[in-house]
């Protein structure tokens, strides 16, 4: 799922520029220097992700782990997925350096979203915050299908008719992600729960204080 | 003086019996020589046929196998992979250090 060169209008292209650069320097401010090595594993992770390519049926797909990338950095996510997409376009080709704006719109949007999603509804209990992970990975790519599906929609296509196909084409990669995200979660909330800890409560205390 | 001149006549008949079978058997060569090449357009068009379907057969091979290689060539490899992961580190590394710098901006003076 990447936007490649010219498919989108030059108006929205940078557009997209433009309100990524603003999420990516307000996700910078609020990435705690404590937080650095976390966000840069984390956006390792993401960089390398897009190669593991899982069989399904006759093709296969490969994981785009928004979900948990905004699970496990929060607001840090949209900067850890701005630079993951930046050097996947530079060095694998995957989309086009001038829909990088886009691209990172499409990935980092539904982050975040995920990312406030697992913080707000993650409870004590391992078993819970792993469902929930599952969850938030699962509606990051769908997620992630409906804002593709927007930004071709301001380049003419029908919303609906994009939104169909990139939801369906995606079912599987959804249900891939939802259970690499649960089994990721439940792993870190066995072996180090304090990855888990919630950076937007924690940066709101910081805030407050 | 019979066997004198004799053995110039003997000479010449074996000479002319070898002129004849030489010319004999290179008529018998030329003879079959012709015969196939009465048959050769069929013959050749089979063979040719022959050859043509194996060399497509190949030929497609060897596309198939470009296209595969081609496939393969756009796909990242190793040095891309472990150049971008560098990358990521080298960079959040050098925001921790100019974080950390920025933390306290005078070390121990």
């Amino acid at each position: 799922m990447h936007i490649s060169d010219g498919v989108l209008p030059i108006s929205v292209t940078v557009g997209g520029y433009a309100a990524s650069a603003a999420i990516a320097a307000w996700s910078a401010r609020r990435t705690r220097s404590e937080e650095l090595p976390k966000v840069a594993v984390v956006t390792a992770a993401f960089f390398v992700a897009s190669l593991i390519h899982v069989p399904f049926g006759p093709t296969s797909v490969h994981l785009l782990i928004p979900g948990l990338a905004g699970a496990l950095l929060g607001p840090s996510a949209f900067l850890a997925i701005g630079l993951g997409l930046l050097l996947q376009s530079m060095l694998f080709q995957f989309g086009g350096l001038t829909a990088l704006g886009a691209n990172a719109l499409m990935m980092g949007v539904p982050a975040l979203l995920c990312g406030v999603f697992f913080q707000r509804f993650k409870g004590r209990t391992r078993r819970r915050q792993a469902i929930i992970g599952g969850l938030a990975g699962a509606l990051g790519t769908a997620l992630a299908a409906l804002v593709l599906a927007l930004l071709l929609a301001t380049g003419g296509e029908d919303f609906f008719g994009v939104a169909k196909i990139a939801l369906a084409a995606h079912v599987p990669v959804v249900v891939i992600e939802g259970l690499v995200s649960a089994f990721t979660i439940g792993f870190l909330a066995k072996v180090k729960p304090a990855l888990l800890e919630p950076a937007f409560v924690q940066s709101e205390k910081a805030a407050h204080a | 003086m019979n066997g004198c001149n004799d053995t110039p006549r003997r000479g010449k008949k074996l000479l002319t019996t070898v002129v004849v079978c030489a010319g004999l058997m290179l008529a018998a060569e030329s003879a079959p020589a012709q015969t196939p090449a009465e048959e050769s357009p069929q013959e050749l068009a089979a063979l040719l046929a022959e050859q043509n379907t194996s060399l497509a057969g190949e030929l497609r091979r060897i596309q198939r196998e470009i296209a595969a290689l081609r496939a393969d060539l756009d796909k990242p490899g190793f040095q891309e992979v472990f150049g971008g992961i560098g990358y990521i580190f080298g960079l959040f590394g050098t925001a921790a250090f100019v974080a950390s710098r920025r933390r306290d901006p005078k070390p121990k003076e």
